[in-house]
């Protein structure tokens, strides 16, 4: 990555950040950083933001029996 | 390609849930990727990452900015609105290698995160019909923290219990929910159902709850059903246009059925089209508001729900126009309930003279469609003469007449079905023109109106088409009639002058019925007199027609038309016993088809009076004329003067000067009388007529010119309503004048008798003459009994004489009697011609002296 583009991405996730604190949140940077990432990749906000809410709230006691896993899209 | 991008992405999902988890309990010892809760975590997130694959909402990255500025300003961060606002835009103009690519997604992202934090922080329990107060917070991101924690010290609300808290956040919560409680109470019905009832009760059908109360006589709202009041009344307002349409409906299905049975004119019908059009409009409108009624606004921010679009009130609002329409048609139909044609198109036109722009663009409309069936048959009417009004709605009726009353009686106009926007002078003259082209074309047997028509129609601008007129046109109908009424009046006129000759027929009449054929009636007079002396069943009409043929043959008159002369009869009319020639004779004239419009029978009657009228006074001036030829001085009659004798002399003297006299009266009366009559009454008469006939414009002018003409005549020669006395005595002095005729005719009979006797005698005396003296006495050889006789004859002739003496006598004074009668009854007449036939009779004034000398 040239500086340029490094500078860009900063100065972006610089605002993502400012706005995700006006909204509040709750993230901290470097998740964000993450998800933005899979954003760009082409996934669903709407499917990030509810596993953002499901492993939040979460309480710490068993996960649920899963399914084995899907595969990816 | 695909699998590194697959690797990057579990990669970052490993990253983020590690993270996430990682933040949220940040002193477990779960960390590790390997701990079974990440792994379960993972397949969890997995699991949910793969079962969204699409957004639910377009990817629209300025809108979604959008919407969370404004959840920020709705929640009085504004200052925080305008940082974000800021961000976004540097943000959003952020491009080039090393930006985000989907910063929508971001967006969105962060704006889900938010809310589900946020709603995460409020009480569950809130009801969703107060969908603004869901997301009330506290002013700033501390206090949410606060309120979530508040969380586990609310205490019981289902159980109704309040708590009363020192916060007022709290209270304000707790009057909400208080008022919540409320409206799910009283609400059992929720208002998108009752929203759908009143719709269906506008289209007249009965809802689950709104339904048709007959007792009432409208749409209500069962009182079970528990509404608050407001809504009670609301649906009640509504439900008016139902009733309404109910109304008009009701009537245009009633029409429709009455149709077949012929009930329902072509106005009515043209009316029920109109509503039904106006009704389908109506349709198009509830249909739209159904489907509305059924889905939401779509919203951009989805978690706030808005209810269905159409309230109550949104509902007031769209059915307020069709309300008015509903109630002008509702207003209408009332009205028309029981009208039709003319007087239906009235009385909707009445109702149009309104000054809201609404309604009378609605009533124009409607009247457009209701009078055109009017128009039409008012042009096919005055174009073709056509009559084509099979429910009698029309305001001009017909009637199966014979010929020679078509026009007169044919035709009239009914005024009940007569519009208000066609005024009366306008209704004239379309049956005027109307009349005309079935008079031309039935009693004239003529077809030239059908080009005037055409002529008319084009230069009135419009087309002998069907539907060229319509209603809010009065001046284009105005036009259109008045040329086609100049064109066809003037063509019949022409017709009747020119084929038919009217004017000629009229003079012929005069000239045969009103004696003004001098000649002729002298003829006439002459050779009838001995006939109709007779009495009147001897007298055979065969030979009295042979007669007025030579009497026609020997005048001037043969050089008439033939086709008049023709026409022109001897009728007897019913005769009694006693009666003579003279009382049945007359002459008649026959007005063939289409004259005989104008010389109807009862005026045939009008000139038959006349004609009778007439011939007495010129069969009295004929015995008068014979006496006097008989009266003039002669031979005979000087020859009897001097033959007489002294004794006879005077007598004879006297009786001829009384006669003479008497004669002198009687003719000086009659030739004034005869002379007013030919010149000042039916000469002055005749020209009036002839001016009138110049400028008549069309046939009715012309039937009351001729009428005025006759009725003058009727009037002025004494033969009208209030002369009626001063006409029997007329009568009684030309009855007076014939009796001198004869007594004359007597007299003078007489006097030559005697002269003839004495004639032998004398003959005998004039022999003796000659030798020298006439010698009246001396009995002569010859004859003693012409002496003898001379003696008888002077006797008798005395005798005679005297006689003769009295009955002048007692004929003069009759006569006079009688004279002064007429002439004391003149002046009292109204009218002003009967002054002058005083003032040629009395111009001398000699009668008035004598009657005032009497006195």
């Amino acid at each position: 990555m040239d500086p340029e583009a490094a500078r860009t991405a900063r100065e972006s996730l610089d605002l993502a950040f400012q706005m995700s604190i006006i909204l509040d949140t709750g993230l901290d940077r470097h998740t964000l950083s993450v998800l933005i990432a899979l954003c760009d990749l082409g996934l669903n906000p709407e499917a990030l933001a509810a596993v953002v809410k499901e492993l939040r709230t979460e309480p710490s006691s068993s996960p649920p029996v899963l399914p084995p896993p899907s595969s990816f899209p | 390609m695909e699998e590194e991008d697959q690797q990057k992405l579990t990669d970052l999902v490993k990253e983020l849930i590690l993270r996430l988890l990682s933040c949220k309990s940040p002193n477990s010892a779960s960390q590790s990727p390997s701990s079974p809760h990440f792994q379960a975590s993972l397949r969890y997130a997995v699991r949910i990452l793969s079962s969204r694959l699409a957004p639910s909402v377009a990817p629209d990255a300025a809108a979604v900015a959008e919407s969370i500025k404004r959840h920020l300003a709705i929640h009085g961060k504004s200052s925080q609105a305008l940082t974000f606002a800021d961000l976004y835009s540097k943000f959003d103009s952020k491009t080039g290698p090393g930006s985000i690519n989907n910063k929508w997604a971001v967006l969105y992202l962060l704006k889900i995160i938010s809310e589900d934090r946020s709603l995460a922080g409020n009480d569950p329990n809130y009801p969703s019909l107060l969908p603004n107060i869901e997301c009330f917070e506290a002013e700033s991101g501390d206090k949410s923290r606060v309120s979530r924690e508040r969380e586990g010290g609310r205490v019981g609300w289902d159980k109704g219990v309040l708590l009363v808290s020192k916060d007022p956040e709290n209270l304000r919560q707790l009057a909400f929910k208080e008022y919540a409680d409320l409206v799910k109470e009283e609400n059992e019905v929720s208002e998108e159902l009752l929203v759908r009832d009143v719709l269906y009760a506008c289209q007249g059908i009965d809802g689950k709850y709104v339904k048709y109360g007959s007792i009432v006589d409208g749409y209500i709202l069962s009182d079970l059903v528990k509404v608050p009041r407001a809504t009670r009344t609301m649906v009640r307002k509504l439900c008016e246009l139902g009733w309404l349409f109910r109304k008009v409906k009701g009537y245009i299905s009633d029409s429709m059925d009455r149709f077949p049975g012929e009930d329902v004119g072509t106005v009515g019908q043209a009316f029920c089209a109109a509503l039904q059009d106006e009704l389908s409009e109506y349709y198009k409108l509830l249909a739209v508001l159904e489907s509305q009624s059924m889905n939401p606004i779509p919203l951009v921010s989805e978690s706030a729900s808005s209810g269905n679009y159409l309230t109550l009130r949104r509902l007031s609002v769209w059915l307020a126009e069709p309300l008015v329409k509903m109630r002008l048609m509702a207003v209408l139909v009332d009205k028309c309930r029981v009208l039709r044609g003319g007087a239906m198109a009235g009385a909707i036109h009445l109702q149009a003279q309104h000054g809201d722009l609404l309604v009378s663009e609605f009533m124009k409309r409607l009247l457009t469609r209701v009078c055109s069936p009017l128009f039409e048959m008012v042009r096919s009417w005055v174009l073709e003469g056509e009559l084509e009004d099979i429910f009698s709605e029309f305001f001009i009726v017909g009637q199966q007449v014979k010929a020679e009353s078509l026009w007169r009686e044919g035709y009239r106009l009914h005024s009940g079905m007569l519009p208000a926007f066609i005024s009366n002078s306008l209704a004239q003259r379309i049956l005027r023109t109307g009349k005309s082209i079935n008079f031309l074309r039935v009693c004239c047997d003529d077809r030239g109106w059908a080009e005037s028509a055409m002529e008319a129609a084009s230069a009135a601008g419009t087309t002998t088409r069907r539907g060229s007129l319509g209603y809010g046109e009065t001046g284009a109908l105005e036009s259109l009639i008045n040329e086609a009424a100049k064109r066809i009046d003037r063509h019949l006129l022409d017709v009747m002058y020119n084929r038919y000759k009217f004017k000629e027929h009229c003079l012929a009449i005069k000239r045969y019925l009103l004696l003004g054929q001098g000649d002729f009636v002298q003829y006439l007079m002459d050779i009838i007199w001995p006939e109709l002396s007779e009495p009147a069943n001897t007298i055979s009409s065969f030979k009295l027609a042979g007669l007025l043929e030579s009497a026609i043959r020997s005048s001037n008159a043969q050089y008439d038309d033939p086709e008049i002369l023709d026409r022109l009869r001897v009728k007897m009319m019913p005769h009694s016993a006693g009666d003579r020639g003279w009382d049945v004779f007359s002459l008649e004239y026959d007005p063939r088809v289409p004259l005989d419009t104008i010389f109807t029978e009862s005026v045939m009657v009008k000139y038959l009076r006349i004609f009778n009228f007439l011939w007495k006074l010129r069969r009295v001036e004929h015995a008068l004329i014979g006496a006097w030829k008989a009266m003039k001085p002669n031979s005979i009659t000087s020859q009897a003067f001097l033959k007489l004798q002294r004794a006879a002399k005077m007598p004879l003297l006297l009786t001829l000067r009384k006669c003479q006299v008497l004669w002198n009266e009687m003719n000086h009366f009659l030739t004034n009388l005869q002379d007013y009559i030919m010149f000042e009454v039916l000469e002055v008469s005749w020209l009036n007529f002839s001016h009138e006939m110049e400028v008549a414009k069309d046939l009715d002018d012309l039937l009351m010119a001729h009428e005025k003409y006759l009725n003058s005549i009727l009037e002025k020669s004494l033969l009208g309503e209030r002369s009626r006395a001063l006409h029997k005595s007329l009568f009684i002095l030309f009855d007076l004048i014939l009796r001198f005729r004869s007594h004359a005719d007597r007299l003078y009979e007489g006097i030559n008798e005697l002269q003839t006797r004495s004639g032998k005698s004398s003959l005998a005396s004039r022999d003796n003459k000659k030798s020298g003296q006439q010698r009246n006495e001396g009995p002569s050889k010859t004859s003693s009994w012409a002496s003898d006789g001379r003696k008888a004859l002077t006797q008798r002739a005395g005798e005679f004489l005297r006689n003769m003496q009295n009955d002048l006598d007692s004929l003069a004074k009759e006569y006079t009697t009688l004279l002064e009668g007429f002439l004391s009854q003149l002046p009292v007449q109204q009218h002003v011609d009967l002054k002058f036939l005083m003032f040629r009779l009395d111009f001398t004034e000699f009668y008035s002296r004598l009657g005032v000398n009497k006195c």
